[in-house]
């Protein structure tokens, strides 16, 4: 399948919004690059999950993750980590998936950056959906851990939201080693609770992402990023015991100390 | 992570600009190989200190490989490990990219037999004790800019016959593009061909020059290139290097002519050159 790579200043132009809704993009010369990609396969996945909650964005995140690890992470790094490309594939081949799933970006140009060609960063859903299948399906063992994983990148989405935008800690064994050490001491819900009485540390500051900022805090003296995970695993209750009584959470606390 | 300046350690580390040892170097080169579906980075480092030499080869210690471009990769390196592959689908190269190595204690690490440090520590070298994973020493930076398939070109041609304008200037991510609508306009096939561009080629610079310091310089239409940020763009960045190499310190709104009549090559002498050339032999 040959995709050809729009040309730049897509972004703001509320002309390409309207073409797009109009079907007007393919054919006009104006909005395409010289440049093409050839990619074996492009099935629909969801794409957007902002506006779901619950069961359904669980469904919609497991269904992209199968798709973007069976289908796009095996093209390279250049193809599925560019922006452009996913916008590209997008507008061009996925314009009826689009208004048939996400009818919202009827609504307005707003709605449609916001949904369509978002930024690529890690407020982007396939750029979650992208590092998480890469680091799953390279470190997890068989299907079974692997669908584990997945499920522990869901339990604790907010952490792993926290990760991602560390560049030091925006690496594969660090993300599961984190999720894993969540998953043995039990302490999801603690992690995505929000610290109450502590106006200083801001708004809507919760535990796991004061841990993973205590860990970049300490980095380089305390080395997490590249640490075995029993000795990362008393850095994170170390760091969680500023903030919360961790003395609940089991024998862990004697060996820190 | 990646250190691009002397981190302030409450022990002493390696460097290659450190006071603390007598041999302040941990020096790293990478050249790199690639095939179809991998990247081969060639390591060529040298750590300057017997004693870190030595935790090495007893697997005491570890030296990590560290790349940081989109994400960051950590591969811990046997003691004699001279390259490392990386597939493509977990690597792009595409964006500028940073090597270092590290190295880390696999254990607690007493310094009393460190000879190789300075006579500042000697009286009390024997106190110093570092436990596991604590890092020792660091080596220089490598930097890939980026720009792998196109590494000096800052033009590219292209011909689009559908512009609607007979030359359009574009700024891509790595290149200036030039979009003509005519064939004709390139002058191809004539001699000298390439100075007769030469108008065009200024027009891209300028706007590439341009784009520059408002991107790199935030509003004060000036940028200090002995201070400012290395740009992370394939483009800003190539740009930058071409300054810094002559010697240009400062670019701003005001001087950009000047830029351009510094970084060009006499661009303007040739092509000055080859109309007059084209008017002796000419009709």
């Amino acid at each position: 399948m040959e995709i050809r790579l729009l040309a730049k200043g897509y972004k703001n132009n509320v002309q390409f919004y309207e073409d797009f809704l109009e079907d007007k993009i393919i054919g006009n010369e104006d909005y395409f690059s010289e440049e093409y990609v050839t990619i074996t396969d492009i099935p629909n996945f969801p794409f957007y999950m902002g506006k779901e909650s619950g069961e359904g964005r669980n469904k919609a995140f497991l269904e992209a993750f199968q798709i973007i690890a069976k289908y796009y992470i095996l093209t390279d790094r250049e193809l599925h980590l560019d922006e452009r490309f996913w916008h590209s594939l997008l507008v061009t081949k996925k314009r009826d998936y689009i208004l048939e799933k996400y009818p919202a970006v009827k609504e307005g140009f707003s709605e449609f950056k916001k949904i369509v060609i978002k930024n690529f960063d890690w407020e982007n859903y396939i750029y979650k959906c992208v590092l998480a299948a890469e680091y799953i399906e390279d470190i997890g063992e068989n299907e079974i851990e692997k669908s584990h994983l997945y499920q522990l990148v869901l339990d604790n989405l907010d952490v792993y939201n926290y990760i991602i935008k560390y560049p030091i800690f925006r690496n594969a064994e660090f993300v599961v080693k984190i999720l894993m050490i969540i998953d043995e001491l039990n302490i999801s819900k603690i992690m995505k609770a929000n610290i109450k009485n502590r106006p200083d540390l801001g708004k809507d500051t919760r535990y796991g992402r004061q841990v993973i900022y205590e860990l970049n805090k300490n980095y380089p003296i305390v080395m997490a990023p590249m640490m075995e995970k029993e000795d990362l695993k008393k850095e994170v209750l170390k760091a969680l015991s500023y903030y919360y009584d961790i003395s609940s959470i089991g024998r862990e606390l004697v060996s820190i100390n | 992570m990646i250190y691009k300046k002397d981190a302030n350690f409450p022990y002493p580390i390696l460097t290659n600009t450190t006071t603390a040892y007598m041999n302040p170097y941990f020096s790293l080169d990478v050249r790199l190989e690639e095939n179809t579906n991998a990247y081969r980075f060639l390591l060529d480092y040298e750590v300057g200190s017997t004693f870190i030499n030595n935790l090495i080869q007893k697997n005491q210690a570890t030296v990590i490989f560290i790349i940081q471009s989109k994400d960051t990769r950590f591969v811990k390196l046997t003691p004699n490990q001279s390259y490392i592959d990386i597939e493509k689908s977990r690597i792009s190269l595409n964006k500028r990219t940073s090597i270092q190595l590290q190295i880390q204690t696999n254990e607690e690490i007493g310094f009393t037999n460190n000879d190789d440090l300075t006579s500042f520590y000697e009286p009390f070298k024997n106190e110093i004790m570092l436990s596991k994973n604590k890092l020792l020493g660091f080596s220089n930076v490598v930097i890939f800019e980026g720009s792998i398939q196109q590494p000096l070109v800052l033009f590219e041609k292209k011909l689009n016959e559908n512009l609607t304008s007979d030359i359009k200037v574009e700024l891509g991510t790595e290149t200036i593009i030039l979009h003509y609508k005519k064939a004709e306009f390139q002058f191809n096939g004539m001699r000298n061909s390439r100075n007769f561009n030469t108008p065009y080629l200024y027009i891209g610079l300028q706007k590439a020059l341009q784009n520059f310091v408002s991107e790199c310089g935030r509003d004060e239409g000036a940028v200090d290139l002995t201070h400012c940020d290395v740009p992370e763009t394939g483009l800003d960045y190539k740009l930058y290097n071409l300054m810094v190499k002559k010697m240009i310190t400062e670019i701003s709104n005001e001087n950009i002519d000047e830029v351009i009549s510094l970084i060009s090559e006499k661009m303007i002498e040739k092509y000055s050159m080859a109309v007059r050339e084209l008017d002796q032999n000419g009709d």
